[in-house]
């Protein structure tokens, strides 16, 4: 599809025609799945997300400057749609996961896996993850965007609707706590 | 001597720290901050991206499938608010506006001799249309003779066995299926369109399962096949498009350009 064709597809699209939007759906569908899985770190909370993402997308077409990019502009409402996801989930779970990040930080010296385990890289992903876990949907978000998928922190504030400084700040809190997180990983290493 | 502070060094780390050059000559000389940078590094370097589960190439069309029933009223745009004030009054100038037009029309002289080349050309249009339409249902009608066959092998596999030729079958048939589907929605043939929609889902899910496939999920299939009542849709279907095609004359030679298998 070049940019042409593209242009009229999503004209169509915004005038509400829905086999032009059936269109859009198919060429963004893949990119939405991955920056989706790598926000939610879940396959199944992808999906839905991909799900909620294209249809919120729909809902507000008639709100999308022409000139703008489509493609950037639903970024930003996958990273939302992410970020909403993952709070409500944390709502659900929030106890389950308190207890998951305490684990991860207040890890006894004697539960510290011995080295040849700790070479293990499946065994580091875990603890990864149950760091990445104990994050706020909005550290979350803004570490994803950040160290994953290379977005500057001006790219963040504008993707998920922040400040700057609160963009900042999110990306600054997330790498704290996972510092203290993955602490015992690295005096394992060190 | 300044010291960074543990942000500062997390800017540095992703390229985003202001005065890098300076902050670099301060990491060769200052060990306090070369520790926190090399731990700060070293945690961040451990968390690599995680691997995304491969999508397929019809995974879009896997998305659509789910949400198409789902999708909601478009907001209006912004600026629709400022004209929608004006909307009654303009619908009823435009309307006033087309009856005006009618009855001038009516009442106006007619030039005599234009009408001759127009109805010429119209007829032409039709015919030309006709012809299209014809080729466009003698194909579905084929793509739909190739479905029900594949539809039919499924529905008496045996329970437990290797299904890879029929979803090769399937795989080639759903391309043809889905442009089939778009040429009839603008054709206008919306019931042809319904019913190449359906097979269109369940092609793909036969695609989609394992080569090998289990007895319940063969039964799966089955059963969505059955709920749809496809095999009767697609029997009818293709009877009528015969049955069309044989009351327009006689019957179209078969397109080469489409693909049907």
């Amino acid at each position: 599809m070049d940019a042409t064709e593209a242009a009229a597809v999503l004209a169509r699209a915004r005038q509400g025609d829905s086999e032009a939007f059936r269109a859009l759906v198919e060429r963004h569908s893949r990119s939405v799945f991955r920056l989706a899985f790598r926000m939610t770190g879940n396959e199944q909370d992808a999906e839905d997300v991909v799900q909620e993402s294209f249809l919120r997308a729909f809902r507000q077409l008639g709100r999308f400057e022409s000139r703008a990019n489509f493609g950037t502009w639903l970024y930003r409402i996958v990273a939302n749609c992410s970020v909403d996801l993952m709070r409500s989930k944390q709502a659900r779970h929030d106890q389950v996961r308190g207890e998951s990040l305490d684990e991860a930080i207040e890890l006894p010296a004697a539960d510290v896996p011995g080295p040849e385990r700790m070479a293990q890289s499946a065994e580091i992903q875990r603890r990864v993850q149950v760091a990445l876990e104990g994050l706020s949907p909005l550290e979350r978000a803004a570490f994803t965007l950040r160290h994953y998928e290379g977005r500057s922190i001006d790219e963040i504030s504008s993707a998920l609707g922040l400040g700057t400084s609160a963009a900042k700040h999110s990306v600054f809190r997330a790498v704290k706590k996972l510092r203290v997180a993955l602490a015992p990983l690295r005096s394992q290493e060190s | 001597m300044k010291h960074y502070s543990e942000d500062d060094l997390t800017l540095y780390y992703y390229g985003e720290a202001r005065g890098r050059a300076e902050v670099e000559r301060h990491l060769q000389v200052c060990a306090a901050c070369a520790s926190l940078h090399r731990e700060i590094a070293g945690t961040l370097a451990m968390i690599a991206a995680p691997e995304v589960p491969e999508r397929g190439d019809q995974y879009g069309l896997e998305v659509w499938q789910r949400i198409r029933h789902e999708l909601p009223e478009q907001e209006a745009p912004w600026w629709i608010a400022l004209v929608r004030y004006d909307r009654l009054a303009f619908a009823a100038a435009a309307a006033l506006l087309v009856m005006a037009a009618f009855v001038a029309g009516r009442l106006w002289p007619q030039p005599r001799q234009a009408s001759a080349p127009v109805a010429t050309e119209t007829g032409t249009d039709a015919a030309f249309s006709s012809d299209m339409r014809r080729i466009l249902l003698t194909s579905v009608a084929d793509h739909l003779d190739q479905s029900e066959r594949v539809l039919t092998d499924i529905m008496n596999a045996p329970d437990r066995g290797d299904i890879s030729t029929e979803q090769k079958w399937a795989d080639d048939l759903v391309d043809a299926s889905r442009i089939y589907r778009q040429d009839a929605v603008e054709a206008g043939e919306q019931s042809v369109a319904a019913v190449l929609d359906d097979l269109e889902r369940s092609l793909l899910e036969i695609v989609h399962s394992p080569s090998k496939v289990s007895a319940a999920d063969l039964e799966q299939i089955r059963r969505r096949i059955d709920a749809a009542a496809l095999l009767f849709k697609v029997r009818v279907m293709s009877d009528e498009l015969r049955k069309r095609e044989d009351a327009s004359g006689a019957p179209l030679p078969r397109p080469s350009t489409r693909k049907t298998s």
